[in-house]
């Protein structure tokens, strides 16, 4: 996976050069769009596994970007956002984007961000199983167990956390776990949300309040981190 | 208004005037209408004063030039009287105008001078806040650029660090700046929603675990905590503010402790810490911009914190604890907690 191709949809050629150097230092092949249209393009022509889209384009939308990429290829897709574009980074995640990194970052953190997006995109979670911790939770039995001790889940807590655990290490936004969980006349009703996910904090994580899991992204939705 | 005073200092002067007609020559009664013509001046523009000069004029020759009860002049010096009395009337208005105009030009020239006083603060502020990271910055990056292989390892890992975390530094107080223009423009709007403040203050903890390592964070939070509706972005900013403050402001080891309380109508949010305790001072000025300014804040962190709290309708202020230490605390109003789902209603769960 190393050799993996990274479309990089960025304006600001600085910025692109020390992405560039980055993303390269550690094996990727780079392919370069310096707006919208080119990005659009680019990503038909060359394929590539991972696209990092910047929001603000000088053409069009980021957003846009996302969607018609989204058209024909389930790559996974980060989104660079500014942190005055709280809401078109929600908007991107709803439109299909994996993931986001909001500037300035550090380049540790976006490597990461997309070394879990490729592994995610080469092995997507079976959706059996899955370890949190001292935690392991079997999806297709319905069963949960703590420290070997069977811990009971609801069946809306399994729909929620099933949700989180297909996209692990990813995040979710509020309204595509509502819509998964809870259906689509319930979209906006973030506050079962803050309910169920504390109720799973209380079972699976040893401090609910400063979870190492369950991880909040405020405003935005929820990350379901299963190794520390 | 003007006009209605224009013709009630006529009758006055009218009734002064016919009470002192019995005993004082007629050329002194027309002074009493003198002095109601400036008495209107200094008060009104020009239309009330000409209005009163004239319906004084036909008072004072009705009721006391001769012939009497007629508006008939038999005297032409008379005429003299009523042009001094027109005339004084419009240069008492004029002057009046004058000075009225001047003070209001001085009152403006002082707002202009308070708003350049904060502005030029704010960039005094600012700049020397920015200056010296960018200093450290072009320094180290100009020392890795053009002399870097001359180096060794650490020394270049070295000054790249700086760079790195000056870089972020700059980049968070320019956002902070821009964060409170937005906040004092209204640029801003609430994204409300119903938030939990033991999860909010999770994630400020987990964002700023590398901040406030050398302390000691002790998280005091209720079990129950009812729902709040806010912005959690908001909030979290908020959080974050008064953690860091008080990080940066206690020395390594000291105890900060974050609390929050259910107090029936309100959501009372606290951070205390064990540290030096604030300076003597009005505890409310140091929510103003600037006052705050020391090590590493340009001190428009307690500024944001109060615009935020404010907006949602709660209240922030600072105490001092008693013995040693400060407690800042914010309170957010709490609303008819929202309907749950039916399993959660159903007791399912637990």
């Amino acid at each position: 996976m190393t050799h993996a191709t990274i479309l990089l949809v960025e304006d600001e050629p600085e910025i692109r050069q020390f992405l560039c150097s980055s993303l390269g230092a550690e094996g990727y092949r780079v392919v370069e769009s310096p707006n919208g249209r080119r990005g659009t393009l680019d990503a038909g022509m060359h394929k590539p596994d991972l696209a990092i889209v910047d929001l603000g384009l000088p053409d069009f939308d980021g957003v846009e970007v996302i969607r018609r990429i989204r058209e024909w290829s389930p790559m996974p897709i980060l989104v660079l956002s500014a942190r005055i574009q709280e809401r078109s980074k929600i908007e991107a995640l709803d439109a299909g984007a994996d993931d986001y990194v909001t500037k300035p970052f550090g380049v540790g953190e976006l490597l990461a961000r997309v070394r879990v997006a490729l592994r995610h995109a080469a092995q997507p979670p079976s959706g059996k199983e899955l370890f949190l911790g001292d935690a392991r939770i079997n999806f297709e039995r319905r069963q949960a167990e703590r420290n070997g001790t069977p811990v009971h889940l609801t069946p809306t807590e399994f729909r929620l956390l099933a949700c989180l655990a297909k996209h692990l290490g990813m995040v979710v936004t509020h309204r595509q776990l509502l819509t998964e969980v809870w259906g689509p006349t319930h979209a906006g009703d973030t506050h079962y949300l803050r309910v169920y996910l504390k109720q799973l904090r209380e079972k699976f994580e040893a401090d609910p309040v400063q979870p190492k899991h369950l991880l909040t992204e405020t405003g935005v939705g929820y990350r379901l981190v299963a190794d520390d | 208004m003007g006009y209605a005073w224009a013709a009630g200092a006529t009758v006055a002067a009218t009734l002064v005037a016919l009470g002192l007609d019995a005993y004082f020559h007629v050329v002194n009664v027309a002074l009493v209408y003198l002095l109601a013509v400036v008495l209107v001046a200094l008060r009104w523009p020009r239309g009330p004063v000409i209005t009163v000069a004239v319906l004084n004029v036909a008072a004072f020759n009705y009721f006391f030039v001769p012939p009497r009860g007629t508006f008939h002049v038999d005297d032409p010096q008379y005429l003299l009287t009523f042009a001094m009395m027109l005339g004084v009337g419009l240069i008492v208005s004029g002057l009046t105008e004058r000075v009225r105009a001047r003070a209001r030009a001085q009152a403006a020239l002082e707002i202009e001078a308070e708003t350049e006083r904060i502005r030029s603060a704010l960039l005094a502020s600012i700049s020397h806040d920015l200056r010296t990271p960018l200093a450290v910055i072009t320094g180290a990056a100009s020392t890795l650029a053009e002399r870097g292989e001359r180096l060794s390892a650490e020394e270049r890992a070295a000054l790249a660090q700086s760079v790195f975390h000056q870089a972020r530094d700059v980049s968070e107080l320019v956002t902070k700046v821009l964060q409170m223009t937005r906040l004092e423009t209204g640029a801003i709007r609430l994204e409300q929603d119903w938030g939990s403040l033991p999860e909010i203050a999770g994630a400020v903890l987990r964002r700023l675990k590398p901040r406030l390592a050398e302390h000691l964070m002790m998280v005091d939070l209720p079990d129950e905590l009812p729902l709040v509706r806010v912005d959690a972005s908001l909030i979290e900013q908020v959080l974050g503010n008064l953690l860091e403050n008080a990080a940066r402001h206690t020395p390594p080891r000291t105890l900060i402790r974050l609390k929050a309380q259910n107090q029936g109508t309100h959501l009372v949010v606290a951070v205390e810490d064990f540290g030096p305790g604030l300076p003597e001072g009005d505890l409310e000025r140091i929510f103003d911009k600037f006052r705050h300014r020391n090590a590493g804040g340009v001190g428009l962190g307690l500024a944001i914190c109060r615009a935020i709290v404010l907006l949602h309708g709660g209240r922030i202020w600072a105490e001092r604890l008693p013995g040693v230490g400060t407690a800042f605390r914010f309170s957010l109003p709490l609303e008819t907690p929202p309907a749950m789902p039916a399993e959660a209603l159903a007791g399912d769960v637990k």
